[in-house]
């Protein structure tokens, strides 16, 4: 089933970016699987980031486009392939238009004239709301792209969030893929002898899944005693930290200044009027 | 139903953020004084579980179409109002990193529409109140599929109240709703239906595994006292939610509803609209983060000119040269 | 090491799956546990584990007796290898995983780190340290499963079903690194070549009962006692092999 493999496809591609950045980060600390930045620096930003993208006015076409240069900053960084982050895009940006759709046709009044072409306000306050949709998607991509989901289990653990709640969302993310495998092989296993069937059929919807679920059940059974005769007393220690603490702060200065920089100060305006 | 990051207004988001996190604040707690260090993995393998069913096609007998599984009923029915909630969260927050469904932002949000209404009201009131006589196989079908039908009304309700408080859409909010509720009360039988198959499946093949299911074999009364306090605080908190997000909508667009039915009547006088500006300019400055409506005769707008476009790419052309340049050197430094 | 006597037990007061067992295992020595589907093998070893539930008759670990108050000081001492690797590693990567043991009982930074390389070296991975658990073919994940509990350096080991669905390859390598481990061992299995080369005694269930406890050597060339017992002389041993 085309949508069951492409969850597993999405998950090894965050794996498989990661890789090279651990590849990286080898060289330069001891053992196990780190990057320099402590995950929240880049937790934190990216959630300034999405603030602020999303505060702009519906109006400010050209004032929103420069947060792109994070993101290209970013991704040019990090050696993230953007084109990627961009075809992760194109879901939201479905539903952001289906939602801005409206605007171009309520408010017709012109905006600029180009000639024979006069934009109107509707359609400069439907392209800013999908460029909004696009850049808060690349600006999360890029987050997991860089971190991981086990940085970001152990940036959400230095927020203080609950430890039950991040022991949850760490389990959660490695029982996905093993779980999306087995349902894959079930779906595999009953095309074989139902061809011919789009889905399911809704006589088996109960065993089908009842028996994932008893089997998840059973699986999560093992997993805890698994995990007693470990020693867990209710934590789930993960990767510790042993990135540069300064750097980590000083990452997070310097782009939260930046970020507020360019939505205050109209800099694409400013450079557009320098020029003759 | 995942509200994007695109569509809520930092307001928006923040008041939902606090609105989760008061639920979640609850549940955490409530799991805590439960001390089943049990359930952590049961619940992270039963988030999986729930992505991996929403993965799968389900055909809809007699349309070509195809539904999948309500996660907020599914788990509550399994681990309890509580950990379900706490299990959701993981889930959409996964959902939103990996498979941008939904977004950091709009987290709250989703995590309001889907898991509280789903796992509170869905479970801890419509499941409650029907297996308050013990559980059949006719009552687990009814409390599924009344429960994802109710889930799903009220987080469709709340998408079109979220979306319209953050004003990204000149869509009057009539139509909005008029366009969500119908389409929603389908996927939420549907839903139901899935729901309901799966738990009669395990209440057939392993009943000790559903939620409640030791309250009536052990015939306790007890908790019925607990959950009627429960139930008025959870009502009391949506009652909160609710009239704090119609608040916030006609503060952040004074004049909001009638305000968009003018403009497609074309009969709004231009007298009344300057009067609008003005009030919404009042707010915009007091409260700089809420979504700031760019009004037609401000800067920033006609602003948006060809010397922008031209400066815009002026900067990210220097900006991306800058970083490649960057990446040649630290590249050939660590070669050497 | 381990000392158990009359041991009885029975899920949910339904029939007893173990009747009346008798074992002593000193230190050091590496113990086959054979038998058919549903002699109780796996049952032994989690209830030795700790996770099987409440048993009669008396059971000792490591010389401490077996209950509640002292399961977390025997968890500490003993390892338990699962039949299924998926569920026994659950965190995402190798090097995480087999950290995760050490951590808890509070070994950090440079300690735990040298407990990882070291139990990931003895079973010849510490090049696969960083990779996704799920990446990892059947063969790899079976080793760094043995790989999590040795990074807790256990006195005794309990495996089961150890060589269950690996190659020959994988199987052959799986019994070396058995036999470079020098704790106390007990694997249950129905791999009964890999029992001859890994195990130098050998413990006989049927129907929860122990039907003979000796060498190795004698009880796998009894070809009678293992065909009524529903299994088969080794391979090996048969002469086709």
């Amino acid at each position: 089933m085309s949508k069951l493999k492409k969850a597993i496809q999405d998950i090894h591609l965050s794996d498989v970016s990661q890789k090279g950045q651990r590849g990286r980060g080898r060289g330069e600390a001891g053992s196990g699987a780190e990057i320099s930045l402590h995950p929240l620096a880049y937790l934190l930003v990216t959630f300034f980031y999405l603030l602020l993208v999303v505060s702009f006015s519906k109006y400010d076409l050209s004032g929103l486009l420069s947060m792109v240069l994070y993101l290209l900053i970013l991704g040019i960084g990090r050696e993230i392939r953007l084109r990627e982050a961009l075809r992760h895009t194109w879901p939201v940006l479905l539903l952001v238009s289906m939602v801005g759709i409206a605007n171009p046709f309520v408010e017709r009044e012109i905006c600029w004239q180009w000639g024979e072409v006069g934009i109107s306000y509707g359609i400069i306050s439907m392209l800013t709301l999908m460029l909004k949709g696009i850049f808060c998607v690349m600006a999360s991509y890029l987050l997991v792209m860089g971190t991981g989901m086990e940085g970001i289990c152990l940036g959400l653990r230095s927020l203080h969030l609950p430890k039950e709640l991040v022991a949850v969302v760490f389990l959660i993310y490695r029982y996905l893929i093993v779980l999306l495998k087995e349902a894959e092989r079930m779906v595999l296993a009953y095309k074989l002898r139902a061809p011919g069937q789009k889905g399911i059929h809704f006589k088996v919807w109960g065993s089908f899944l009842g028996l994932l679920l008893l089997r998840s059940m059973d699986r999560a059974q093992t997993v805890y005693e698994s995990m007693l005769l470990r020693g867990y007393q209710g934590e789930i220690r993960g990767r510790e930290f042993r990135g540069s603490k300064g750097r980590s702060v000083a990452y997070v200065c310097l782009w939260a200044v930046a970020l507020f920089f360019l939505r205050v100060v109209p800099v694409f305006e400013l450079v557009g009027a320098l020029l003759p | 139903m995942h509200m994007a990051d695109a569509l809520v207004a930092p307001a928006v988001a923040g008041t939902m953020y606090v609105c989760s996190g008061a639920a979640m604040g609850y549940s955490i707690k409530k799991v805590r004084l439960a001390n089943e260090p049990k359930k952590i993995p049961v619940m992270g393998v039963m988030g999986a579980f729930v992505f991996a069913s929403q993965m799968i096609n389900f055909t809809i007998p007699g349309t070509g179409s195809s539904g999948h599984l309500c996660g907020g009923m599914m788990l509550s029915a399994i681990l309890g109002p509580e950990a379900g909630f706490l299990t959701m969260f993981g889930v959409l927050l996964v959902q939103c990193l990996l498979f941008a469904d939904g977004g950091l932002l709009a987290l709250g949000c989703n995590v309001w529409n889907m898991a509280f209404y789903g796992c509170f009201l869905g479970a801890m009131v419509l499941w409650k109140l029907f297996m308050k006589k013990g559980m059949t196989r006719k009552k687990i079908i009814g409390a599924s599929v009344a429960g994802c039908v109710l889930t799903l009304q009220l987080g469709a309700f709340s998408v079109a109240l979220e979306t319209l408080a953050s004003g990204v859409t000149e869509l009057p909010f009539g139509v909005f709703v008029a366009a969500m509720q119908p389409i929603h009360l389908a996927i939420g039988l549907v839903e139901g239906l899935i729901t309901a198959a799966v738990l009669v499946f395990i209440y057939e093949a392993r009943p000790e595994l559903l939620w409640g299911s030791e309250n009536f074999l052990a015939e306790e009364k007890r908790e019925g006292r607990m959950s009627y306090k429960g139930t008025v605080g959870v009502l009391l908190a949506a009652a909160i939610v609710i009239g704090g997000l119609v608040s916030l909508a006609a503060s952040s667009k004074p004049d909001g509803l009638e305000w968009s039915m003018e403009r497609i009547a074309k009969t709004a006088e231009l007298e009344a609209e300057g009067r609008a500006y003005e009030a919404a300019g009042k707010v915009q400055e007091t409260t700089a983060l809420l979504p700031d409506y760019g009004w037609k005769n401000s800067s920033s707008a006609t602003g948006t000119s060809f010397s922008g476009i031209l400066g815009g790419s002026l900067v990210i052309g220097l900006c991306v040269f800058a970083c490649y340049l960057l990446r040649f050197f630290r590249g050939r430094e660590k070669k050497e | 090491m381990i000392r158990i006597e009359n041991l009885t037990f029975a899920y949910d007061n339904r029939i007893p799956v173990l009747h009346d067992l008798s074992l002593a295992v000193q230190e050091g020595e590496a113990v086959g546990l054979i038998g058919a589907n549903g002699a109780g093998k796996s049952t032994l070893l989690k209830l030795l584990a700790g996770i099987g539930g409440d048993y009669q008759g008396k059971a000792q670990v490591c010389g401490m007796e077996l209950c509640k108050k002292n399961l977390t000081a025997i968890r500490a001492k003993l390892g338990y290898v699962f039949q299924d690797s998926e569920s026994q590693l659950f965190l995402s990567t190798v090097y995480e995983d087999v950290a995760f043991g050490p951590r808890n009982y509070g070994y950090t930074g440079e300690e735990a780190d040298r407990r990882v390389m070291d139990a990931l070296k003895k079973v010849h991975l510490e090049g696969l340290k960083d990779r996704q658990i799920y990446r990892m073919s059947g063969g790899e994940k079976k080793l760094a499963s043995i790989a999590t509990i040795l990074s807790m350096k256990p006195d005794v080991m309990l495996l089961d079903e150890p060589s269950v669905a690996l190659d020959p390859g994988n199987r052959r390598n799986l019994i070396h690194i058995l036999n470079e481990i020098r704790e106390t061992k007990i694997i249950a299995s129905h791999d009964l070549d890999m029992i001859w080369d890994t195990c130098s005694r050998t413990v006989l269930l049927c129907g929860g009962r122990i039907v003979k406890d000796g060498s190795t050597e004698e009880i796998l060339r009894d070809r009678k006692l293992l065909e009524d017992h529903g299994l088969e002389l080794p391979l090996s041993l048969t002469g086709r092999g």
